[in-house]
Parts: C-alpha cells; sequence; structure tokens
C-alpha cells in the first residue's frame, strides 16, 4: 500500500505545526443536516394538515454531547445552592404558610405540563422532516425531562425541609381529588398531545411556552421571593433558560408551514382555539395562586396579564408572526376580560371545595380584603361579604360543623363543570363572563360556560367526553371519596387539605367532615 | 406593616417581611411524612431519588395498569383516539410504571455522566493530534474503509435513533419515557460521534473529506448496508407498536447486527491497519449500548414484561414472534455487511474465514445469553451463521 497524499499532507502538516486540534459542537452540527435520507415509507407516525417545510433550519445548533455540558453546568449551579446555602438558612422552612401550600399546586402542576411536553415533543420529533427541525424538537424533549425532574424537586426539597410536607409529598396521588385537576389535563397533558401534531404544537410552543411561561414561571419567581421563597426562583429560573429554545421551535413550527396552503385556511383558528383553551385555565388558576396564595403582593394579577399575554405575546410575538399570516387570536378581547374576574371567581369555587384539595386554603384577610378592593373596585360587595358570612359561621374550625358548599346549596347557587375546560363555574354568581349553556349528546348532558369553548365542542363532541368529578362522585359522601383518593395525613385521620393556615387552628379530620354528611351532586341531572 | 411588597424586597432577606413570615410559620411541622412518594414500591431497599423524581409524575388513569388517575382523556385525538392507550401494544403489563433504570439516571445525572464523555473527547482529540498518532493510520483503512463505511453507517444509528421518537410519545409509563427518550438520545449522538471523526480526520489529514455524500451513497445505494438498510427503514418508520421498536431496534437488530459491525468489525480490524482512534469513538457506543442492555433487560427480562405476573407467557411468546420477524432480516443485513471483506487483504487471525466465524459465534453466543434466552427463544446458531457466512465472497 503506498502512502497517500493525504498521509503526507498530514505529516507534513504536523512538521510544520504540532498545536493541538479538536472539533467543536457547530462543525459537528452542519452536517446534521445531510444525515436522512429518501424512502417510500419515510413519513410520520401522527399525521397533520399542514406540510412542514424538508429544510426546515433550527436556531440552537446543539448536538447531543453538547447539550448534556450545558445543561450540566446550569445543574451544577442549581443544585449546589439547594443543597448547600439554602439548606444551612434553612430557607425551605422560611416560606410564608400561604405561599408553601401554593406550591404544592404549582410545582406539581407545572411538572404535569413538562411531563406531557416530552410526550408532545415527542411526536414533534416524529412529525418534522429536516434533521435539523428533528434535532430542535429533540433537545426539548430530553429539556422536558429535565423540567420535570425539576419541579418534583421542589416539592422534593419542601417535603424534606418545609412546614408541612402534606401533599408536597404525594401530589402525584392526590391531586386527582379536586376540582383544578381535570382542566389541568386538558391544558397540560391532552392539549400537548392529543391532536394534529402541529395543533398541538401551537398549543405547546406558541401558546403555553411562548405565552404563558413569563407569568407563570416569571412572575411565579417574583411572589415567591416576596413570600420568603427562594427554592423555586432558583429552580423555575434555571427552568427558564431552556424556555427560550422552546419559543424558537414553535416559531420554526410556523416558519416551517407558512408556505403551505393549509396554514392560510386553519392556522389562525388552531390558533384561536388554542389560545383560548390555554387562556380559559390559566387566567383565573394562575390569578388564584398568586392573589389568593400568598400573603406579601406583587402586583395585581390583571397588571401582569396584560403586560404578558396582552401586550407581549398578544402584541409583539404574534406580530413578529404577521409576515406568515399570523393574527392575533379573535378571543383575545374575551380573554382580556377574563383576566379582571374570572381568578376571584374560582377562589369563590375552589374554597367552598377544600376538602379536596391536597393544599391549605386561606379566607383573604382584613388586610387583603383591602388590597383587592383597592385592585379592583367591587370586590368586596360581591365576594367579601360572602366570606365574611362564611367566616361568621365558623367555616375554618373544625367543631363548626359548616362547609362552604353547604353554603352554595342552600342559596341554590349551582356548581357546574365546562365540559370542554373542565373548569368549575357557578352561572348565578360569576362577575366574570361565565354563562350557562347545555348541549345533550350520547344520551348525556353536557354544560359550557363560554361561546369558544362550546364552538370546539360543537365541532368535534368526540374529542372532549371526560366525565368531571360530580359525574365521578355522584351519590357519594365527601370523606368516603377523600378516604378512598389518599387525602388524609400520616396520622390516617387527619385531613391534608385544610381551609386555613393558621399555626393556632385546629385541623380538620376525616371525621369533622363525615358528620357534616356531604354528598355530591351533579346538579345536571336536576335540569 | 403593608401586604404589597416594594418593589425587589425577598421575604428571605429584608427584616421586616421576614418577621411576618417567621411569626406565621409553625413551631413544628405539621407532618411528619418526609419522604416525598412514599407510596411508591422501591426496587431496591429505599426509595431512590431517581424513584422519587420520576415514578408517578405521568397522569395515568387507572385503566392503563398502574396508574393512579382516574376518568376519561380531557382531550382526544381527531375522532377520539385517546391520549395514551393500552391499544398501543401488542404487550400486557400488571403496572407500566414498574420500570427501573439500572443506572437509575433522571436528567441531572444523565446530562452529567455525557457531560463528562464530552469533556474526555475533546482533551483526548487534542492530545491524539498533538503528539501526531493519526499518522500510524493506514491511508487504504482511512480512505476506503473508514470514509465510506463508518461514514455510512452513521445513517444506521441516526435511523435507529429516529425510531425512538414514537415510542417517546407513546410509551406508557413515565419511568419507561424517561428511558426510551434517553437510549434513543445516544444513537444520534453516536451518529454525531461518528461524523465528528470524519471532520477530525479532515482536519489532521488534509484532503481526507469531511462531507457526508460518499457516505451517504454509500448507504443508499451500495451493496453493504443493503440489508441494514431495509431493517432500519422498518424499524424506525414501518414499526407501530412502540414495544416492537424497541424490542426489534436493540434486542434483535443492534444487538447482533451493530454489535457485529462496531466490535468485530471496526474495533478489531481497526488496531491491526494502526487505527487509534475509531477506537475511541466505538468504545462510547459501546459504553451506550451497556447501559442500553441495561435500560431494555429493564423493560422487557428481569421483573419487566416477559415475567410479568399475569402477563409473562403471553408476552414471551409475542417477543418471540417478534423475534422471528425480525431475526431474518438482521441475518441478511449481517450477510450483506460481510461483503465489506471483499475490500480487505486477507489478514489471518484477523480478517479470514475462521476469523469472522469466530466473531459471529461471539456475538450470537452474547445474544443467546443476553437476550434470547431470556425469553426461551430457540435458533439454531449454525445454520444462521452458515448463511451470514454465505455473504463473504
Ligand atoms: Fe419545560
Ligand atoms: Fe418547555
Amino acid at each position: 500500500m503506498s502512502i497517500s497524499a493525504a498521509t503526507k499532507a498530514a505529516t507534513d502538516a504536523l512538521a510544520a505545526n504540532r498545536a493541538p486540534v479538536s472539533v467543536n459542537a457547530q462543525e459537528v452540527h452542519r452536517w446534521l443536516q445531510s444525515f436522512t435520507w429518501d424512502f417510500e415509507k419515510n413519513r410520520t407516525k401522527y399525521p397533520t394538515k399542514y406540510k412542514m417545510a424538508n429544510e426546515t433550519k433550527e436556531q440552537f445548533k446543539l448536538i447531543a454531547k453538547e447539550y448534556a455540558r450545558m445543561e450540566s453546568v446550569k445543574d451544577e449551579r442549581q443544585f449546589g445552592s439547594l443543597q448547600d446555602v439554602l439548606t444551612r438558612v434553612d430557607a425551605g422552612n422560611r416560606v410564608h404558610p400561604k405561599w408553601n401550600e401554593t406550591m404544592k399546586v404549582v410545582s406539581n402542576f407545572l411538572e404535569v405540563g413538562e411531563y406531557n411536553a416530552i410526550a408532545a415533543t415527542g411526536m414533534l420529533w416524529d412529525s418534522a422532516s429536516a434533521p435539523e427541525q428533528k434535532n430542535g424538537y429533540l433537545a426539548q424533549v430530553l429539556d422536558e425531562i429535565r423540567h420535570t425532574n425539576q419541579c418534583g424537586y421542589v416539592n422534593y426539597y419542601f417535603t424534606k425541609h418545609g412546614q408541612d410536607p402534606a401533599g408536597h409529598n404525594d401530589a402525584r396521588r392526590t391531586r386527582t381529588i379536586g376540582p383544578l385537576w381535570k382542566g389541568m389535563k386538558r391544558v397540560f397533558s391532552d392539549g400537548f398531545i392529543s391532536g394534529d401534531a402541529v395543533e398541538c404544537s401551537i398549543n405547546l410552543q406558541l401558546v403555553g411556552e411562548a405565552c404563558f411561561t413569563n407569568p407563570l414561571i416569571v412572575a411565579v419567581t417574583e411572589w415567591a421571593a416576596a413570600n420568603g421563597d427562594e427554592i423555586t426562583p432558583t429552580v423555575f429560573l434555571s427552568i427558564e433558560t431552556d424556555e427560550l429554545r422552546h419559543m424558537a421551535n414553535g416559531y420554526q413550527t410556523v416558519v416551517s408551514i407558512a408556505n403551505d396552503e393549509a396554514a392560510s385556511k386553519y392556522l389562525n383558528t388552531d390558533l384561536n382555539n388554542a389560545f383560548w383553551t390555554q387562556q380559559k385555565y390559566f387566567t383565573p388558576v394562575l390569578g388564584m395562586a398568586f392573589e389568593y396564595g400568598s400573603h406579601f403582593k406583587v402586583e395585581p394579577w390583571v397588571k401582569t396579564w396584560n403586560r404578558w399575554v396582552y401586550e407581549d405575546w398578544g402584541g409583539i410575538w404574534i406580530g413578529r408572526l404577521g409576515k406568515y399570516g399570523v393574527e392575533s387570536p379573535r378571543s383575545l378581547r374575551d380573554a382580556k376580560k377574563d383576566a379582571y374576574w374570572a381568578h376571584h371567581d374560582l377562589f369563590l369555587i375552589a374554597y367552598a371545595l377544600w376538602p379536596t384539595g391536597f393544599f391549605r386554603l386561606t379566607l383573604p384577610t382584613a388586610q387583603e380584603a383591602e388590597w383587592f378592593e383597592a385592585n379592583y373596585p367591587g370586590w368586596y360587595d360581591h365576594y367579601g361579604k360572602i366570606y365574611d358570612e362564611w367566616r361568621a359561621r365558623g367555616c375554618e374550625d373544625p367543631a363548626s360543623g359548616f362547609l362552604p358548599l353547604q353554603w352554595f346549596m342552600e342559596n341554590n347557587h349551582q356548581i357546574y363543570i365546562d365540559r370542554v375546560s373542565q373548569v368549575p363555574f357557578c352561572p348565578t354568581l360569576s362577575k366574570g363572563a361565565s354563562t350557562l349553556r347545555v348541549h345533550e349528546w350520547n344520551g348525556k348532558k353536557h354544560s359550557f360556560s363560554d361561546e369558544w369553548g362550546e364552538r370546539q365542542w360543537l365541532t368535534e363532541p368526540e374529542r372532549y367526553e371526560c366525565q368531571n368529578i360530580w359525574e365521578q362522585y355522584e351519590g357519594r359522601e365527601l370523606s368516603e371519596v377523600i378516604a378512598e383518593l389518599h387525602g388524609v395525613r400520616s396520622d390516617g385521620k387527619t385531613l391534608i387539605a385544610q381551609p386555613h393556615t393558621n399555626k393556632d387552628g385546629k385541623l380538620w379530620t376525616l371525621d369533622d367532615l363525615k358528620r357534616i354528611d356531604c354528598v355530591f351532586k351533579d346538579p345536571l341531572k336536576a335540569l | 406593616m403593608s401586604i404589597q411588597i416594594q418593589q425587589g424586597k425577598r421575604g428571605l432577606t429584608d427584616p421586616d417581611t421576614a418577621r411576618v413570615i417567621l411569626d406565621a410559620i409553625p413551631a413544628e411541622a405539621l407532618d411528619s411524612q418526609r419522604k416525598m412518594n412514599y407510596f411508591v414500591k422501591p426496587r431496591g431497599r429505599r426509595l431512590s431519588e431517581y424513584e422519587v423524581l420520576t415514578v408517578y409524575a405521568q397522569p395515568t388513569p387507572d385503566w392503563i395498569p398502574g396508574g393512579l388517575d382516574w376518568g376519561d382523556w380531557t382531550q382526544k385525538f381527531h375522532g377520539g383516539r385517546p391520549s395514551w392507550g393500552n391499544e398501543t401494544t401488542e404487550l400486557h403489563s400488571t403496572d407500566w410504571h414498574k420500570h427501573r433504570d439500572p443506572a437509575k439516571r433522571w436528567h441531572a445525572p444523565y446530562v452529567k455522566d455525557k457531560a463528562e464523555e464530552w469533556r474526555y473527547t475533546d482533551r483526548f482529540l487534542l492530545a491524539y493530534s498533538e503528539e501526531g498518532q493519526v499518522r500510524s493510520i493506514d491511508p487504504f483503512w482511512r480512505d476506503e474503509i473508514l470514509n465510506l463505511y463508518l461514514g455510512a453507517y452513521i445513517f444506521n444509528e441516526y435511523g435507529l435513533f429516529n425510531a425512538h421518537s414514537a415510542p417517546s410519545r407513546d410509551t406508557l409509563g413515565d419511568t419507561l419515557r424517561f428511558s426510551i427518550a434517553m437510549i434513543g438520545f445516544d444513537k444520534v449522538d453516536n451518529a454525531q460521534m461518528f461524523q465528528m471523526e470524519r471532520v477530525f480526520l479532515s482536519k489532521l489529514a488534509p484532503g481526507f473529506p469531511e462531507s457526508t455524500d460518499a457516505p451517504k451513497a454509500e448507504w443508499t445505494k451500495g451493496s453493504i448496508f443493503k440489508g441494514a438498510r431495509e431493517a432500519v427503514q422498518d424499524i424506525w418508520q414501518a414499526t407501530y407498536d412502540w414495544n416492537e421498536s424497541i424490542w426489534s431496534a436493540h434486542i434483535v437488530y443492534d444487538a447482533l447486527f451493530g454489535q457485529f459491525v462496531r466490535r468485530e468489525f471496526f474495533l478489531r480490524v481497526a488496531s491491526h491497519f494502526g487505527d487509534t482512534l475509531t477506537p475511541f469513538f466505538i468504545n462510547q457506543t459501546q459504553l451506550y449500548f451497556s447501559q442500553t442492555k441495561g435500560i431494555t433487560s429493564d423493560i422487557f427480562f428481569e421483573e419487566g414484561l416477559a415475567n410479568d405476573a399475569e402477563f409473562g407467557d403471553y408476552n414471551r411468546r409475542i417477543l418471540r414472534a417478534w423475534t422471528d420477524k425480525w431475526l431474518p432480516r438482521t441475518t441478511r443485513a449481517l450477510q450483506d455487511f460481510l461483503g465489506i471483506y471483499a475490500k480487505l487483504p486477507v489478514i489471518a487471525g484477523v480478517t479470514d474465514k475462521v476469523s469472522v466465524e469466530q466473531a459471529l459465534n461471539r456475538v450470537f453466543d452474547d445474544w443467546k445469553i443476553d437476550f434470547a434466552d431470556k425469553v426461551s427463544y430457540k435458533f439454531d446458531k449454525a445454520a444462521i451463521i452458515k448463511t451470514v457466512l454465505q455473504g463473504m465472497k
């Protein structure tokens, strides 16, 4: 075998320059787009009505090992802080009790979103044909595994170091009891993974991530810090560093379908549905978590919402996509109305159903009532008075034998559940826009609270058949349901959920509930 | 004090705010259960951090075995297909949350390991280039064999990587989803590392092409990888059952074809041609192969599907049927690949027929112990090897 010209060149090169040489990630990445090849069956297992372009590029240009390096650097910082100084200063315990409870829900529910985003981006990795586009989604698959673990870690940390481990320690089991869970699954679970792949991308990346991660992940860190919690900012801000990549993925999804004819027909409808779906849950639930789940207030939710959802997302972000024919969702204006009262409406119901939670709730104090009235004029006359009445009847005290849910029944205020969003609403008490609509289909009655959701259901009722908690628990006594679904603390009798966070207040037990003999009724049956 | 927080004040450090907070905290914790997910059945003696952070992250309803949730899905595919459903696989389990990665890797340990491998790769290449080891590679081996055939093998790994997208979407458990995404990620990593070797060689040996054009032509049109390409295409895009995807890719195809190509061909023969570089990269892929084997063995064997208390016998039957389907395609891939020896000189003890036969025996013997025996799969090793050897011209 003769020495080839290349070997001679290598030897010569070495004689002239012995500098060490390596290869960086970009030098490998630039070949990635050529890794695929055409073959007959090469098509996705998750059909979409859109066609994603074969040449779509990605912005982050990572290879597997470089991805791992970047993430592990972030992990070192984050886990270093948590395990070292924050533990020594007892930071897991020195959190306002109301906020300790809020993080039981926020971290666990966000975990569900992160978890389902793994499957969602797995589907997009399958749907895209361009290797670079696949690669962008792939990095997100791994990121979402990271975020699932990180959210779990927040609950894990508060379980170990916090003032009330119950709920943090078993959220993955007890979250299924209460009225907020199924709605959570709609927006953060099934909405990301079940449907046309591009529709799912719009739900996850274009709306969930580009619109709601700012209020969800960033604003939550401000409320957390105000209430003494440095655990959540340490973890959530580290999560947020990955989200830019995900928003870019959403952007690339739109770019990849922009030239497809289907985009001009369907894209804005899909976007509108996705936006309404996401906002229908997040607008009230986040507002409620912040304002009713904290002691120290950062700013009224309506302001946060207007800044991030209406102006930043509806204006700037969607504006950037204008050149691809994307328009601001038609439902944005109705959503803006929801951002004022919807979370107040929801807290009324959530508090009435407090025994079904995996957290403790607190009635607004006098100081908070003042803050609510100042920021939402008219609050006291509608909500504040009701809370005063409940408090006067002893709703916090296990000896009182009074549940606010009974007050709803006594006054004939029915709580319905919107079939599409699974968000509960009370038409006779809503200060927000919710109104009752009922349809019959497949031998079953279905209630709805707004036109946008009703429209989605009328087009495709077979996608939204999930039974709600009333249908599930119909005829059963409250304490029995809670015992069966493990809603009790480690002593086997005290409830995880409580109607107060007063350190000197008495804790309710299963027996206290049983004495009240509250039986679930499905209001749709009476119609 | 006012409950409206002043800009930038933090409850942990601002004295007035901190006082209010400390005042509200109970003197003693309200519950004594400080173990998160205490209701998860640990695989070992104690619940590991991996189990705490992973198990039941998935909100599975109880009609998918092992789930803790109740009821239907809140949004389904167009037409009503469920988000996740038992019908996405032929296999049955009494608990889809039972799988555990024996290496207990959640995201942080997984990326930490890979980051270390990356840093070490970089340092290795710097040292390798500085002392001029590249001079010892036989140019024929480098320009013909590595360029075309190791280059074409990139597509093998890339195709198998893509066979993990649908299983990452469809699998029915959380520990499963993590494991499947990770072993898929390792496959694209392999493809990228082999391309990295090409880029590196092109820097050290001016004239060596870093372009993927020639290797891709070899993969798509050449005869050496014809059987491989057909098998990979079907594993990737013609297999809809997510368990079958994992079984065909890892348990049958990669454990036989992949192991032969990497360990018995490139790793063994490279040293003979003075190539000390390729073994470095191959050994990374072998590390991933071994970690993947830990995962897939747990999914299918050990306490996994083949030994499920209720469905073990049934599952073993399906797994044998899948093996019947994929073994002939793998055999064909091996047979075609053996055509590569015609391009090499006959070197006693390395590339002669006896050595190749021994190599095949090693691979099939490993396969029998590690995989086939675990589902009582019977095969005629001698006959298969005889068929494969027909590919040696
Ligand atoms: Fe995420
Ligand atoms: Fe994300």
